[in-house]
């Protein structure tokens, strides 16, 4: 896993970079610190050994000085020196000088001048050279003088020949050679170099350095002539050494005959155990390298681990995996977040099941919801289960509603699911869909089983009982659909059933079981409702007019203005279809005011041409009780500058009915600014006659129903002609519609019904052809007849 | 002045012209009186008589007493060892070269001192011993005491050369101080004579410690 990798890496450099930090800052401080003691031990061994080379130098003179001395004092040598016989005086010089093991003899007058000499370079009789340094040297009581003698340096030692009192000075010389270097060397454990130069011109290097180092050495040493007796680095051939250079004498003058003496103090082989401690430290640093990397990749490994297994984990979880256990053994921070996602899991669990019953159940009765009532029953239609659906539809809840309020509903809706429960087999199933509406999943059921059931649904809700209360009786519609004889797919049977329960509404006994073709009509009255609403926008609406025949004097006075539609796909949509529809989706008000509009426009048209007509106009029980209408008509009326008394509203029993109350009120506004008022579809609805006497209406319009197969021995006929009666008693005119027949239009004419409308008379026509109809000088009965 | 007197007491006059007290006072240039300065008179009246005479050169606590000594030429000296150690005395001078070996008492020849000049005394196993005899023909000569005084009581009248010799005068030589008009009144005279002040070279009686020797030794022979 490339996570695991980056992480593991991660760690691992940290970790690593960390640890060369730390060894690279140790390194260099050990390196610092063991350099320094080591410089510091070297210049301290420097600075010991020069203080032991110096002090060991001037003891060496002073023994070389006291062996003259004694020499000197040798009464055969005093005797031969006080002889001044040179040739005497040289041999007793060269055998005292072989005694001691000095290299150069010399025998100095008082005067300084040579009386004797085993160097040829320096003749008898010359003046010593180093005469001056001699009598310094005395005067400074040191033991021993250092010059360049024939390129080499060289100790001078004197002593004085007393006969007895000082008669000639005995000077010998002893050459500072590697014997002399290499026993300095033992003893001080420092590399110990001598060198001479005599006029700027350097003598033969002595040295106890190796050979090779001699050229190097010279030359460093002549450079830091200037320099002497400070202690400075220097390097020879690439080798280190802390070195104190000596400046032994220094005759200066044109001479300048110098003696310096080199001592070294060699830093590598100091250096050199440290070798051993840098290789440690290195080995050190290379295991603690590897220790940490394995450690850096064990370390991300049991992070890793862990985390990839509870990634897993939250992974399974994410695909809905909510029983499988977060395995995660360790008490750590991992530990705990294994827990805590074990518990989120848990959580998730528990309010997932939760979700997931609220998505499939009503909250209020339990019961299965639509989702999960579709569900089983698409688990049936899968198995092809036969199984039921009932529809119920409670048709009085609104009622129910209004005299208990909405929580007694809520408590009766509970009760009416629990007896549903009660009623049906363990296996069906009870779903909640709406508030007014339940289903029933019967299985193994057909339609005709299915009827039965339902029927005994009914009985027992409509059963009067008392609850919360109240006197209770549930009266609810059912519609059955069953499969496979009504559908095959679970959304078709659902919408049938629903079809079947809104068909069973005009149904005596309030149950139907679907009937095939009823969703097409279904379908087609979803596409009317929804294109109604763009209807008038459209221009696809027009007013049809039937006119009124006046039975007293067979004239033509009045018409009834007839909505049309005519649908641009579907074509002309019959009224009673789309009417019922708009009451049904509240779009009615929409049309009845383009109605209103247009016939009073119609009306005015027709008024400039002469032809004047009092116009029955419907209006709906949303009209009606809307706010405005009186104030639009009477605008409207006011602009298109009509008289009211030209318009009538035919209103339905019912829409009074709604709210008698407040459509009282509107009606008497109305009919106070002039408009006539009409109840139309008279007979079919439950008004009595005592609530009429208190409208303020002025006719009566008899439905069509009683109308159109009137005959003299029918029950209509008693109907017809006792309304008629009692209307004229009460004032009303009477308006008979439906009139297809001349029989049916004799019967009126002598029961004394005021008029009559229908297609004996004339269909409902265009505004131009009704126009045309009322042109000819007053159509006789004849032409009605035809 | 015993010691003058002694020197004095072989001399034979020949003539006797008159005479007089002469007294020098030898002082260094500092004004400090000189001792162990020979004074000499050369010149003068003539002197007659033997000059056959002995003088002593004592050892006396390893140190020669008289420090200087003057006799004239031909003086025999005798140098008797009154130490209760051996000395080997001895001299390179060019006036007299001899050698006494190691002897105890007094030699039984002493030693003739016939050439002029100055004989440095040395000791071969006592370096510090230095001692010195003027040896000159001179008929007037003393030694400086204490006081830097020379006195001759019957200097006879004449003329005279003064010589002036002192072992730390200026390279060791005979300095020539003038001319002494002697008459036979006596006469008090003041030499000057400048000395250096310590040799370089004199050898002194080591005043050592045994242990710091040892330790020096033990020194030396750790560093070996």
């Amino acid at each position: 896993m490339k996570l695991r990798n980056s992480f593991q890496a991660r760690i691992a450099c940290v970790l690593i970079l960390l640890l060369l930090v730390v060894v690279g800052a140790l390194t260099v401080a050990v390196k610092v610190a063991t350099n320094d003691a080591v410089r510091a031990q070297a210049r301290e061994q420097l600075q010991v050994g020069t203080r032991v080379f110096e002090r060991l130098l001037d003891m060496r003179g002073r023994r070389l000085r006291d062996g003259v001395q004694l020499l000197a004092a040798d009464f055969g040598f005093r005797d031969a020196v006080s002889s001044g016989d040179s040739a005497t005086i040289h041999s007793a010089l060269q055998n005292q000088g072989a005694r001691i093991g000095a290299t150069d003899m010399f025998v100095l007058g008082m005067d300084g001048r040579v009386l004797a000499s085993t160097v040829d370079q320096v003749p008898t009789g010359s003046v010593f050279r180093y005469d001056t340094a001699l009598r310094e040297l005395r005067r400074s009581n040191q033991s021993v003088l250092f010059v360049p003698l024939q390129g080499l340096p060289h100790l001078l030692v004197e002593a004085p020949v007393l006969a007895p009192l000082p008669i000639a000075r005995v000077v010998m010389g002893f050459s500072m050679d590697v014997a002399l270097a290499r026993e300095l060397n033992s003893l001080t454990n420092l590399q110990v170099s001598f060198l001479s130069s005599e006029a700027g011109r350097a003598g033969e290097l002595v040295s106890t350095q190796p050979a090779e180092l001699a050229a190097s050495i010279a030359q460093w040493m002549q450079i830091n002539e200037s320099a002497a007796q400070r202690i400075s680095l220097s390097e020879h051939e690439e080798r280190t050494y802390l070195s104190q250079p000596l400046l032994l004498a220094s005759s200066g003058g044109a001479e300048g005959g110098r003696v310096m003496a080199l001592l070294q103090s060699p830093l590598d082989e100091a250096m050199r155990p440290f070798m051993a401690l840098d290789r440690n430290i290195f080995g050190i640093a290379l295991a603690a390298l590897l220790a940490s990397l394995v450690g850096a990749l064990l370390l991300a490994r049991s992070v890793s681990l862990p985390l990839q297994s509870l990634a897993r984990a939250a992974g399974r979880i994410g695909h809905g995996d909510y029983q499988t256990d977060v395995p995660l053994d360790r008490t750590d921070e991992l530990g705990v977040l294994a827990q805590a996602i074990g518990r989120m899991q848990a959580g998730i669990a528990e309010r997932e099941q939760r979700l997931a019953h609220n998505a499939l159940h009503d909250a209020l009765t339990g019961l299965p919801n639509r989702a999960l009532a579709m569900e089983r029953l698409g688990s049936a239609i899968a198995a092809d289960r036969p199984i039921a659906l009932l529809s119920i539809g409670i048709d009085n809840l609104r009622e129910l509603s209004e005299s208990g309020g909405p929580t007694f509903v809520d408590k009766l809706l509970q009760q009416v699911a629990q007896t549903l429960l009660e009623l049906v087999r363990p296996g069906d199933t009870v779903a909640h869909l709406a508030t007014d509406e339940f289903l029933l999943l019967l299985e193994n059921v057909d339609s005709d089983s299915a009827v039965a059931v339902a029927d005994k649904l009914q009985q027992v809700l409509l059963q009067p009982h008392r609850f919360g209360g109240h006197d209770v009786a549930i009266d609810c519609r059912i519609g059955i659909a069953a499969f496979p004889a009504d559908g095959l797919s679970a959304e078709e049977l659902l919408a049938r059933s629903a079809i079947a329960m809104r068909d069973a509404a005009d149904m005596p006994g309030r149950l139907q079981v679907y009937q095939h073709g009823r969703d097409l009509a279904h379908q087609r009255q979803v596409r009317l409702i929804r294109d109604l609403r763009r209807a008038a926008a459209n221009n696809e609406l027009s007013l049809h007019y039937q006119p009124k025949l006046d039975l007293r004097d067979k004239q033509v006075r009045q018409a009834e203005a007839l909505l049309r539609w005519q649908h641009p796909q579907l074509g002309n949509v019959s009224p009673g279809e789309f009417i019922e529809l708009a009451e049904r989706t509240g779009s009615i008000q929409t049309l009845t005011r383009w109605v209103i509009e247009e016939g009073i426009r119609q009306l005015s048209e027709w008024n400039a041409r002469g032809l004047v007509v009092q116009l029955s106009l419907n209006i709906s029980a949303d009209d009606l009780l809307g706010a405005d209408l009186h104030e639009r008509v009477l605008r409207l009326l006011d602009l298109y500058g009509i008289a009211a008394e030209q318009l009538i509203f035919e209103i339905t029993e019912s829409a009074i009915m709604r709210e008698p109350e407040k459509a009282l009120k509107v009606l008497n506004s109305l009919r106070d600014s002039g408009i006539s008022l009409s109840v139309d579809d008279f007979g079919t609805g439950y008004s009595s006659l005592a609530h009429l006497k208190r409208l303020p209406v002025q006719e009566l319009k008899i439905d069509q129903s009683f109308v159109r197969n009137l005959d003299e021995t029918s029950e209509d006929a008693v109907i017809v002609r006792s309304t008629i009666e009692m209307s004229h008693n009460l004032g009303l005119k009477v308006v008979a519609e439906g009139v297809e027949y001349e029989h049916s239009l004799r019967l009126l004419e002598r029961w004394n019904c005021d008029t009559a409308q229908g297609y004996l008379i004339s269909r409902p026509l265009t505004a131009a052809a009704f126009e045309a109809w009322m042109q000819p000088p007053l159509p006789t009965s004849t032409a009605v007849v035809h | 002045m015993l010691r003058l007197g002694a020197l004095l007491s072989g001399l034979v006059f020949s003539t006797w012209v008159g005479a007089a007290s002469f007294e020098a006072r030898i002082v260094q240039a500092n004004g400090a009186p000189l001792a162990d300065a020979v004074l000499s008179l050369s010149g003068g009246p003539a002197v007659v008589g033997s000059r056959k005479a002995t003088a002593i050169m004592d050892q006396r606590a390893q140190k020669y007493l008289p420090h200087v000594l003057a006799v004239a030429t031909g003086t025999s000296v005798s140098f008797p060892n009154n130490d209760n150690i051996r000395h080997q005395v001895y001299s390179f001078s060019p006036a007299k070269r001899f050698e006494l070996r190691l002897y105890e008492g007094t030699p039984s020849q002493p030693e003739l001192f016939d050439k002029p000049g100055v004989v440095v005394l040395g000791c071969n196993i006592h370096d510090w011993m230095l001692g010195y005899i003027y040896v000159t023909e001179d008929p007037w000569f003393a030694v400086s005491d204490e006081q830097g005084r020379v006195r001759f009581d019957q200097l006879p009248a004449g003329h005279y050369q003064v010589s002036l010799w002192h072992p730390r005068s200026a390279d060791a030589q005979v300095q020539q101080t003038g001319k002494l008009d002697m008459t036979t009144t006596d006469m008090t005279q003041r030499y000057t004579l400048t000395v250096e002040a310590t040799a370089d070279d004199a050898v002194q009686e080591p005043a050592t410690s045994p242990f710091s020797e040892a330790f020096k030794k033990a020194a030396g022979e750790a560093a070996q």
